[in-house]
C-alpha cells in the first residue's frame, strides 16, 4: 500500500514532474486516446454501442473539466449539467433562433458558461464561502437551470425536449465520426490538463490544495487561482455540451444535462477515477461507462451502485485507490517508453 | 389571497420540520445530510407497506417513524464512525460525500422494490372554514400534527437536560464535554430524531397528498434551503425560514407559476449563502 | 470543613505522575509530575508558553497525554472521556471558558449540573457569591462583559458541584480590580471547602490565594514548595514579581 501522505495533494505525480520530456508529458495521454481510437473497430456496427462509448468520451471530457475546478483548486461545483446545458442550450438557441453560425454560436455559449463559473467562483472567493457553501450555492444554481429548462418551453421544448437543426449537416451526426470529433475534444482537454499541471500555474494548484494559508504567504494568489479554475472548466463544460447539442440525434431534453444525470455520474467518475490525476477521468469514466452498460436491465440498480461506490470510495479507499491509480498512470508511463 | 397565505403557513410548518432534523445533524455532527428527504420517503413507504399488511393507521405510522429513526441511529453507528474520524473541511466534505451515497443507495432500492408504492392518508370530512377558507380536514390535521410536534420540540429544547445538553454541543461541543456532556451519545441521539422528524414530516405530507419515491430529492432540496436561510445550527431558525419559505413558495405559485417559485426558493438559499452565511435569523458573526 | 489547609493528613485528591504531552506528536509538557490533597488550593505560575494549559488540558483528556498517568480521587483517570471526569467531580475552567453564548446565564448554570437536576441551595449559593449573575440571569452570556463571563464560568462549574475546581488563568482579559475581585471570589470558596488549582501569570495574586505552588518553564517544573518558599525565592521575584 502506497503512503497516505501523497493522496491529499492533488496530481499526484510528484514522480512524474521529475521528469519533463514530451514523452514523459503527453505519452500516457497518447497511450489513453490510442486506445479509445480503435474502440470503434469493434462497436462500429452497432448504433447503440457506438452511442454508449460517445457517451463515455462525452463524460470523461465532463469530469477533466471538473477535475480542474474540484480536483485543483477544492471548488465543489456542483452544476456540471447546469454549465454544459448553458453551453448547450445556449448554443442550440443561438445557432437556430439568432442564426449565428454553429461555431460561433458553440464559442459563444462556451464563454457563457464560462462566465457563469467565473461568476460563481468570483462570489465563493469573495465571500470565502468554505466547500460546502460553494456546493449549495452551485446547487441551487444546478436545479434553477433546471427548472428554468422545464418552465422556459418557448426555448428549450420543456419536458419535450427540442431538435437542434443546426449540425444536421455536419459529420457530428454520423456515428462513427461523431465519435473522433469527441474523442479530439478529450485528447485536446487532457493536453491542456497536463501543461496546466506542468506550469506554474499547475504548481499554484498543488500548493493552494495542500495549504492554502501556505500558498498565500509564499506569494500565490489564491483568489485568482481559484476564479481562472473556474472560468477555463467551466468554459470546458460549456464547450463540451455545446458539441452534444449538435451531435448525434441532435436533441436536447430536460435531462440531456440534468443533474440526477450529469453531476451524480461525474462525481462518482471522478472519485472512482481519481481526484486530481490526469488520467483519473478518463478511467473513472471508462470503468462507470462500462458498469453502466452491464445494469441496463438495472436501471434502478445504477443508482445502489453509484451510491456503494461513493460511500466505499470515501469510506475505505480514500486512501488506496488514488494512490494505486497514479502508480497505474506510472507504470502506463514506463511502458510508453 | 388569504387562502394562499395560510396555505403557506401550514406548508411552511412542515417545511420547518424538515429543515429541523437538517440543521441539528449539521449543528452537532458538522454533517449535511443529503439523504433527509429519502430518509422521509423512506419512512413513509413503510407506513404504507405496514397499512397494506392490514396494520391499523396509528401503529402502522409508528413503526414508520421508528424505522426511519432507527436507519439513522445505523448510520451514526456505522458510516458516521470515519467521518467523526477527520476534522474541519474535509469532515464536511466527507460527511456530504457518504450521506449523498446513502441517498443514492435508499432512493436506487426504492424506485427498484417499490416504484409506485405511495402513502396516501386520506383522511374524511367535509372541508372546515377557517377565516373564511375552507381548509379540508387532512390539511388541518397534518397542521395540527405539526404545530403540535413543533411546541413539544420547543419545550424539549428550552427546558429539558437534554434538549438543552443538543443545544449546548451545537454551542461549544467543549464546554459541554466540560459540563459532563457526552457528545457522542447527544449526536446518535440527535441522528434518531432527525430520521423520526423527516418520516414524520413525509406522513403529515401524506394527509394532502400521496407521497412516494418521487418526492425524495424535493424534500432533501427542500430541508437543506430551509436550513441555509434559517442559519444552519439554529433550531429555531429553521422553523422561522419554514415559515417564511411556505409563504414565500405559495404567494408565488399563486401570482407567478410554480417553475418560477422553485427558482425563488433556491435563490433565496444562495442569496442567504452570499450575503449571510449564519442564516436570516441566526446571529452573524 | 471550613478552611482546611492541606495537610499531612488529608487524602490526595489529584495525583499526575510523570505526565508528559503535546500536540501532533510534540510534547510541549515533558515528565510534570504535581500532587493536590483535599481542601488545598495550589497553584501553577509560568509565563505565556510554558505549558499550562497543555498541562491542565492534559488532566482533562482534552489531550491525550503520550506518557504518565493522572489519578483523581483514587481512579486513574488517564484515558477517561472529559465528560466523565467532569462528572466525577473535577470541574475545569478554561481560560477561554468555553460558555454557551447564546443561552441565557440561567442556562448555563442549570447545564453546569447536567445531568443530574440543579440543586437549588447550590444555585443558591453561586448567586450569593457572585451577585452580578443573578442580576442577569436572562441575558445571554456572549452580550456580557469579560469579568461576568468568567463569573458565569467558574459559576457553571460549581454547579456540578466539584471536589477539586481547577482554573486555567482566570484572571485573563479582566482589569486589575477585576482580578483582585475574582480572588477574592476564589477565597470564599476555598473557605468554603473547596479544593482549587490555579494556573496563573498574576503571580502575587495566585501566591496570596495557594498554599503551595509549581512553577512550570518550558513545560517542567522547575521549582515546587510553598508560596512563602516560593515568594522568598530570588528567580521568582525576579521572574514574576518583578523585583529587581
Amino acid at each position: 500500500m502506497a503512503t497516505s501522505t501523497g493522496t491529499s495533494k492533488p496530481a499526484d505525480s510528484a514522480g512524474l514532474i521529475a521528469v519533463n520530456g514530451p514523452v514523459e508529458t503527453f505519452g500516457p495521454i497518447v497511450v489513453a486516446v490510442a486506445l479509445l481510437a480503435l474502440l470503434p473497430l469493434w462497436f462500429s456496427d452497432s448504433g447503440s454501442m457506438m452511442g454508449v462509448i460517445t457517451e463515455g468520451v462525452v463524460f470523461g471530457s465532463y469530469v477533466i473539466a471538473f477535475n480542474i475546478i474540484f480536483g485543483s483548486t477544492g471548488q465543489l461545483f456542483l452544476c456540471i449539467g447546469a454549465l454544459a446545458g448553458l453551453g448547450g442550450f445556449g448554443s442550440a438557441i443561438l445557432a437556430d433562433r439568432v442564426d449565428l453560425p454553429m461555431i460561433v454560436a458553440m464559442v459563444v455559449a462556451a464563454a457563457m458558461a464560462g462566465l457563469v463559473g467565473g461568476v460563481l467562483s468570483w462570489v465563493s472567493v469573495k465571500r470565502g464561502l468554505d466547500t460546502i457553501f460553494i456546493g449549495i450555492v452551485t446547487l441551487a444554481f444546478s436545479l434553477s437551470f433546471e427548472n428554468f429548462v422545464l418552465g422556459r418551453r418557448d426555448l428549450t421544448g420543456g419536458e419535450t425536449g427540442t431538435f437542434v437543426d443546426a449540425g444536421s449537416d455536419t459529420v457530428l451526426r454520423d456515428r462513427v465520426p461523431s465519435y473522433y470529433v469527441f474523442l479530439a475534444l478529450l485528447a485536446v482537454f487532457l493536453v491542456l490538463f497536463r501543461l496546466l499541471q506542468r506550469s506554474r500555474i499547475g504548481w499554484a494548484f498543488r500548493a493552494l490544495r495542500d495549504d492554502q494559508l501556505a500558498a498565500e504567504l509564499s506569494g500565490v494568489d489564491v483568489a485568482w487561482h481559484r476564479i481562472f479554475a473556474g472560468v477555463v472548466g467551466s468554459t470546458m463544460l460549456g464547450f463540451t455540451g455545446a458539441l452534444v447539442a449538435h451531435s448525434g440525434r441532435g436533441f436536447v431534453g430536460p435531462s440531456t444535462f440534468a443533474f440526477g444525470e450529469v453531476d451524480v455520474r461525474v462525481l462518482v467518475m471522478l472519485a472512482l477515477g481519481g481526484i486530481g490525476t490526469l488520467l483519473g477521468p478518463v478511467l473513472g469514466s471508462a470503468l462507470i461507462t462500462m458498469i453502466d452498460e452491464l445494469l441496463i436491465d438495472y436501471a434502478q440498480l445504477r443508482l445502489v451502485f453509484y451510491g456503494v461506490i461513493l460511500i466505499a470510495l470515501f469510506l475505505r479507499f480514500r486512501h488506496g485507490l488514488i494512490p494505486a491509480l497514479t502508480g497505474f498512470a506510472r507504470r502506463l508511463l514506463r511502458r510508453s517508453d | 389571497m388569504i387562502s394562499a397565505l395560510m396555505d403557506g403557513v401550514v406548508l411552511g410548518l412542515q417545511y420547518g420540520l424538515l429543515g429541523v432534523g437538517l440543521t441539528l445533524i449539521y449543528g452537532l455532527a458538522g454533517v449535511i445530510n443529503l439523504a433527509h428527504g429519502q430518509v422521509a420517503v423512506m419512512g413513509a413507504i413503510v407506513v404504507s407497506l405496514a397499512m397494506e399488511a392490514d396494520v391499523p393507521a396509528v401503529p402502522a405510522i409508528l413503526i414508520g417513524l421508528a424505522a426511519a429513526a432507527v436507519f439513522m441511529l445505523l448510520v451514526d453507528a456505522t458510516l458516521m464512525r470515519a467521518v467523526y474520524r477527520q476534522e474541519g473541511e474535509s469532515r464536511i466534505l466527507l460527511g456530504l460525500l457518504i450521506m449523498l451515497g446513502v441517498g443514492f443507495v435508499i432512493d436506487g432500492v426504492l424506485e427498484w422494490r417499490y416504484p409506485i408504492q405511495q402513502l396516501g392518508l386520506r383522511i374524511g370530512g367535509e372541508p372546515i372554514p377557517i377565516l373564511g377558507v375552507p381548509m379540508s380536514t387532512g390539511s388541518l390535521l397534518a397542521t395540527a400534527v405539526t404545530v403540535v410536534i413543533g411546541l413539544v420540540l420547543v419545550v424539549f429544547f428550552r427546558s429539558t437536560a437534554l434538549g438543552r445538553g443538543v443545544r449546548s454541543v451545537i454551542q461549544d461541543e467543549q464546554g459541554a464535554m466540560l459540563v459532563g456532556i457526552d457528545p457522542a451519545r447527544v449526536r446518535t441521539f440527535v441522528f434518531g430524531l432527525s430520521g423520526l422528524l423527516a418520516a414524520l414530516v413525509a406522513v403529515t405530507r401524506a394527509m394532502t397528498g400521496p407521497v412516494g419515491v418521487s418526492s425524495t430529492i424535493s424534500f432533501t432540496i427542500l430541508a437543506l434551503i430551509v436550513a441555509v436561510v434559517g442559519g444552519l445550527g439554529s433550531v429555531s431558525g429553521a422553523f422561522a425560514a419554514g415559515v417564511l419559505l411556505g409563504v414565500v413558495d405559495r404567494l408565488s405559485s399563486f401570482y407567478i407559476g410554480t417553475y418560477v417559485t422553485t427558482i425563488i426558493l433556491l435563490l433565496c438559499a444562495a442569496i442567504t449563502i452570499v450575503a449571510r452565511p449564519a442564516g436570516l435569523f441566526g446571529r452573524s458573526h | 470543613m471550613t478552611g482546611v489547609s492541606g495537610g499531612a493528613g488529608a487524602p490526595r485528591l489529584l495525583q499526575v505522575a510523570g505526565l508528559s504531552a503535546g500536540y501532533s506528536g510534540e510534547d510541549v509538557v515533558h515528565d510534570v509530575s504535581l500532587h493536590v490533597d483535599e481542601g488545598e488550593a495550589v497553584t501553577v505560575i509560568g509565563s505565556n508558553g510554558a505549558g499550562k494549559s497543555t498541562l491542565f488540558r492534559a488532566i482533562m483528556s482534552l489531550v491525550t497525554p503520550s506518557s504518565g498517568t493522572v489519578t483523581f480521587d483514587g481512579n486513574d483517570v488517564t484515558t477517561t472521556a472529559t465528560h466523565r471526569i467532569t462528572r466525577m467531580g473535577l470541574a475545569y475552567v478554561p481560560a477561554e471558558r468555553h460558555l454557551f453564548g447564546d443561552m441565557s446565564v440561567a442556562e448555563n448554570l442549570l447545564l453546569g449540573s447536567y445531568p443530574r437536576r440543579p440543586d437549588p441551595e447550590r444555585l443558591a449559593m453561586v448567586y450569593d457569591v457572585f451577585p452580578r449573575l443573578a442580576e442577569r440571569r436572562n441575558q445571554h452570556a456572549r452580550t456580557m462583559s469579560g469579568g461576568e463571563q468568567q463569573m458565569l464560568a467558574v459559576g457553571r462549574a460549581l454547579m456540578s458541584k466539584p471536589k477539586l475546581l481547577m482554573l486555567d488563568e482566570p484572571t485573563t482579559g479582566l482589569s486589575p480590580l477585576l482580578a483582585t475581585e475574582a480572588y477574592r471570589a476564589l477565597a470564599e470558596l476555598k473557605a468554603g471547602g473547596l479544593t482549587i488549582v490555579v494556573a496563573e501569570q498574576q503571580v502575587p495574586l495566585a501566591l496570596e490565594l495557594a498554599q503551595r505552588g509549581y512553577v512550570l518553564e518550558n513545560g517542567r517544573f522547575t521549582l515546587e514548595g510553598t508560596t512563602d518558599e516560593l515568594a522568598d525565592d530570588p528567580e521568582v521575584q525576579r521572574a514574576y514579581l518583578g523585583v529587581a
